[in-house]
């Protein structure tokens, strides 16, 4: 398994405010798959996506990625398990708002020493006509792309997607449902979206569905359909 | 990466180019107050050290009744200690000025000419350069001393006329009615003999100790050279010997006539005695002369008897005499230490404490700056958390964001610093802060002074500031986890929290805008208070001048006061007489003279209720107020001739600014110096009086007097000016500064009122108007704060200047102030309505996206 998390536990807040969202989730993922956490809303699939990422600590339980175990790192640590493993792309796109759209992937480029031919990338995700325009020049699926080709420039081993077209129209939401599963088919990326848009799940390999923090529903999709195909996104 | 993200470096100086200038004007303008006021300092204090050593500068001078006899200069310089006339005659010239001409000097206080030469021919002269600036008198031109024509061969200074005060009672300078010239020994010889001075020559040498002797144990050995009354010349000093000493000596002249006498007589006695006996013993008179001759012998005990009891009664009256009679007047009048002489090291002293307020207002700058930073920081932080949060969370390093957000404020405020540091070593910075100097003191053209923590200062110090703040914010900021930052989770404070009841909809928004805007509002008070605290500065020192100005017009009201070195016996027709003895008292370090005055009761020139007695005294309001004295505590005076102390209790307070005077009644003030009953040494009069001048010291006019206090504000104009300018400067941009920065934190919110339908005017009303409020509290607590703070401090800034310190404001002075901060506020207020009327309604919309 490329990613095994164990009896994961998370909880916010002290005293009246106290509140566990992760009640002991255990999941696994293999590597090259496409999977979807869903859920409804406060049920914590974005929390298991930030612990998964590092960006959230857990109170106890397991994180495994590449069988490496990431419970227990310093923020230092974090940051470098980070580097050399994940991509993240979010909902709003948080791109610099001064550097072009070439630049912003630039940003990432470094990172990483395999990192990915940005040409090629920019190529794969349409972004090559605009290149050097700024993000307010660009549409919100335009800049979601570029956020796309930011997060996956390092070529990154596993790519978290927190509602990644929660912010776009539905032409736009499937066009970048379809990059994704383009990246997934070349580049083998570890894919894991938290969405709350139901087809989604028809186009992933793997289903995780969550609800008050534990998990519901976990079971491998046989009858993908191509993000082409979506319907009602 | 970095090569990625420095590409924005640019393109974000280029999008916020206006608050990038602003604050490096702020910094520029900072620097440059600063440097160029501690560099002025600094170049001033190290320039005149130099130049006088250059010009073998006196360890201190000595003014005697006569000149040192041959015997007594060897005596002197067997000692190691070398000394150098530096007599002096003082003549009019130039309508009222007062020109002392000195022979040139070889070896102590060496002249300088700054421009031409030095004279070495007759007929040439060396013109101080102050005087000559005021005059209008250049190389070539001619100038009448004495009657004779002096071609000015050289303009220049010398290191004991630094100060060219022309009397060290002297409130102020005044070029413009005294100056110095130096010219050949012959010619001072020739006017000399003449004898057309204003009064007679002051025999005054300098001194150098060379480390052989102290001050102390010098004056020790000069109060030992004593005057003979064969050595008198000068007639008015003869009179003077003669009524103070003469007597006493004529007195034990008989005694010894005396007891000659008595013992001629028990000689003649002893002798007729001798004779009678040799008569007797030749028998040639039988028994006839033993009655006789033992009546001659009786005689002759007696008269022996009478002798020795003469002798004992002469040697008696002589020891009595010699216990309490001072008959062998010493030479010495006095010594001035350079330490104590106004005249040297005046350039230095007046702005070692410009040096400190610049340091102090450069610390205060700084911190300013650190603020201003630290609020744009957090600003540019806030808004871009989510950037930050994603590059965290993409696994971008803590150290690499650290770096790309430091790069560009310390590139801006190191360009600023080095921009405002070259300004203020420029000629519009030290130069025009040294040119208060150069128009008070006569000081040589000095080269300016670098020093390396001024340069450490203003280049090094604005980038390590901005960088360090930044660090430090950026540090904590970017402490929140990646999820924080991407969600751009505000903290919620009590504060921002509170509940507000009741009032309109406008008033409690402006509230919540404040409370939100607090830290921005809180360097908006501070920029003000530290413009405040420099504009305090220069209006403090504005109103002392017209104080000083205004007050001597007012409280003068002699026309002449004549100072005698030698009084006549009766006070002259028309004059009021005094006796004045220069005491010393302690302030702030500096000892400055304070003249104890007594006067008649009815003296109608001061209003000075003075009551009998040896310890009471009223003062004059200058002694007040420098002094912090008032009436009923007790004032001490130190006599540093003769060592001793005076304490007396302050009966009252008479207005009089114009200088240091300590009132007394006259008489009790002659029982407690044991002079006559009659004596006095200063006549102050409502017209010119007829007086030989060789008896007098000095004769100083109210007209004088008034011109010197006038040129106090000129000279100082400069200063107030540039100071003013640029603290109000400071407060503009600052106050720019924040508010924009306001501005843009409600970017949003104020996109959303144009969204709700709201006109420019209401906008205004919600997000500039509370901004007023802001402005106009800060300045009802800044003015009196910082007026108060100014006013504590503003005393040791002008403790070297010899007047009563009034800071007092006129109640409209406070009203204009407050007035002229509202101006400011609304000259700045267009440029952020342009800012508000930018914002779009859509800035919520794309910012949603």
């Amino acid at each position: 398994m490329y990613l095994e998390v164990s009896n994961l536990k998370k909880s916010y807040g002290e005293g009246g405010s106290y509140a566990e969202v992760l009640k002991g989730v255990t999941v696994s993922v293999e590597k090259g798959v496409m999977c979807v956490i869903q859920g409804t809303s406060g049920s914590g699939k974005s929390t298991l996506l930030n612990c998964i990422g590092g960006l959230d600590l857990m109170d106890s339980g397991s994180i495994k990625v590449d069988g490496k175990e990431i419970f227990g790192l310093s923020q230092e640590k974090l940051s470098d398990y980070r580097r050399e493993n994940l991509g993240f792309i979010f909902q709003f796109y948080n791109l610099v708002p001064n550097l072009t759209i070439k630049e912003n992937i630039q940003v990432c480029e470094y990172l990483s020493d395999h990192s990915m031919d940005i040409d090629e990338l920019m190529e794969t995700l349409g972004l090559t006509e605009h290149q050097n325009k700024f993000p307010s020049q660009l549409s919100g699926g335009q800049q979601q792309r570029c956020a796309i080709a930011r997060a996956l420039i390092k070529n990154p081993k596993l790519l978290l997607c927190d509602e990644p077209t929660g912010a776009l129209d539905s032409k736009t939401s499937r066009d970048i449902l379809v990059l994704l599963e383009e990246v997934n088919r070349k580049y083998g990326t570890t894919m894991l979206i938290v969405t709350h848009n139901n087809s989604i799940k028809n186009m992933v390999d793997q289903v995780i569905f969550l609800k008050d923090g534990q998990i519901k529903k976990n079971y491998r999709n046989e009858q993908k359909v191509p993000a082409a195909e979506l319907e009602d996104l | 990466m970095q090569k990625i993200l420095r590409k924005r470096i640019l393109r974000d100086l280029r999008e916020n180019l206006f608050r990038y200038i602003a604050l490096g004007l702020m910094i520029v303008l900072g620097m440059y107050l600063v440097i160029s006021v501690v560099a002025a300092a600094e170049t001033i204090v190290t320039g005149t050290e130099a130049a006088g050593k250059e010009q073998a500068v006196e360890d201190g001078q000595f003014s005697l009744f006569l000149p040192l006899t041959d015997e007594e200069i060897q005596k002197v310089e067997g000692k190691g200690v070398s000394i150098e006339e530096h007599f002096y005659l003082d003549y009019i010239a130039y309508n009222d000025t007062v020109l002392r001409a000195f022979k040139m000097r070889q070896d102590i206080d060496r002249p300088q000419a700054d421009l031409g030469s030095l004279p070495v021919k007759e007929g040439e002269i060396l013109l101080e350069k102050r005087c000559s600036e005021e005059l209008g008198i250049a190389v070539g031109d001619t100038v009448q001393i004495g009657g004779h024509s002096f071609e000015v061969c050289g303009i220049g200074t010398a290191p004991d006329y630094e100060a060219p005060y022309r009397s060290l009672s002297d409130p102020a300078i005044d070029s413009s009615l005294f100056g110095v010239v130096f010219l050949t020994e012959s010619d001072y010889e020739m006017l000399k003999g003449e004898h057309t001075g204003l009064q007679s020559e002051e025999y005054v040498y300098a001194y150098c100790l060379n480390g052989s002797m102290t001050d102390k144990e010098l004056k020790e050995m000069l109060q030992d050279f004593t005057i003979s009354a064969e050595e008198i010349e000068d007639d008015y000093f003869r009179e003077y010997w003669d009524k103070r000493g003469g007597k006493v000596k004529d007195f034990k002249e008989a005694l010894s006539d005396l007891r000659e006498g008595a013992e001629e007589l028990s000689d003649g006695v002893s002798e007729l005695e001798s004779a009678m006996g040799r008569m007797q013993e030749s028998g040639f008179f039988g028994n006839s002369l033993d009655d006789y001759a033992g009546g001659v012998s009786k005689a002759a005990v007696g008269a022996e008897e009478l002798a020795d009891g003469i002798s004992e009664f002469s040697d008696e009256t002589e020891t009595f005499i010699d216990d309490n009679f001072d008959l062998e007047l010493s030479k010495l009048t006095g010594v001035l230490t350079a330490e104590d002489n106004m005249r040297i090291g005046g350039a230095g002293d007046d702005v070692a404490i410009n040096k400190s307020v610049g340091l102090f207002a450069g610390v205060l700058l700084i911190v300013l700056i650190a603020y201003v930073i630290s609020v744009f920081v957090v600003h540019t932080i806030e808004k871009e958390s989510g950037v930050i949060g994603t590059l965290y969370a993409l696994g971008v390093k803590r150290r690499e964001l650290l770096l790309h957000y430091l790069i560009l404020p310390a590139a801006v405020t190191f360009i600023a610093g080095v921009i405002g540091t070259l300004i203020g070593y420029s000629s519009y910075g030290v130069r025009i802060q040294m040119q208060d100097c150069y128009n008070y003191f006569s000081i040589p053209d000095l080269k300016v002074v670098y020093k390396a923590y001024l340069l450490v200062y203003g280049i090094v110090m604005p980038p390590v500031v901005a960088a360090v703040t930044n660090f430090c914010i950026i540090r904590k900021k970017l402490k929140k986890p990646a999820l924080v930052l991407i969600r751009n989770e505000q903290k919620v404070t009590n504060v921002k929290n509170i509940r507000l009841k009741g009032g309109n909809f406008i008033r409690i928004f402006r509230i919540r805008q404040f409370l939100r805007e607090k830290r921005t509002a809180l360097t908006v008070f501070f920029g003000m208070f530290f413009s405040l605290l420099i504009c305090m500065l220069c209006l403090n020192c504005y109103v002392l001048c017209r104080h000083i100005e205004e007050e001597t017009k007012a409280d003068i009201k002699y026309e002449y006061m004549y100072t005698y070195k030698y009084p006549d016996e009766a006070v002259p027709k028309g004059g009021e007489p005094a006796y004045g003895v220069t005491l010393k008292k302690e302030v702030f370090g500096y000892n400055l003279d304070v003249t104890l005055l007594g006067i008649e009761e009815d003296n109608p020139y001061f209003d000075a209720e003075v009551k009998k007695g040896q310890n009471r005294v009223v003062i004059s309001s200058a002694v007040a107020r420098k002094y912090h004295i008032g009436t009923g505590d007790e004032l001490i005076l130190k006599d540093e001739e003769n060592d001793k102390n005076y304490a007396f209790t302050v009966d009252g307070i008479a207005p009089y600014s114009a200088s240091f005077f300590v009132f007394m009644d006259i008489d009790s003030m002659r029982k407690l110096m044991g002079e006559d009953e009659d004596y006095y040494n200063i006549v102050f009069s409502d017209r010119a009086l007829s007086i030989e001048s060789g008896r007098l010291y000095a004769t100083v006019s109210k007209a004088e007097l008034e011109k010197s206090t006038e040129v106090f504000v000129e000279l100082m104009w400069p200063m107030i000016s540039t100071l003013s300018i640029a603290s109000a400067l400071i407060f503009i941009v600052v106050m720019y500064l924040m508010l924009k920065v306001m501005i843009d934190r409600s970017q949003t919110s104020i996109s959303m009122m144009k969204i709700f339908g709201y006109r420019k005017k209401e906008i205004r009303k919600l997000y500039l108007n509370g901004q007023l409020l802001v402005v106009a509290i800060s300045a009802l607590i800044g003015i009196p704060v910082s007026k108060v703070l100014m006013d504590a401090a503003y005393p040791y800034m002008v403790s070297n200047v010899a007047v009563g310190v009034n800071l007092s404001f006129d109640w409209w002075m406070y009203i204009a102030l407050f007035g002229a901060i509202i101006v400011l506020y609304l000259v700045v207020t267009p440029f952020l309505m342009r800012r508000i009327n930018k914002i779009l309604p859509a800035e919520v919309l794309k910012n949603r996206e």
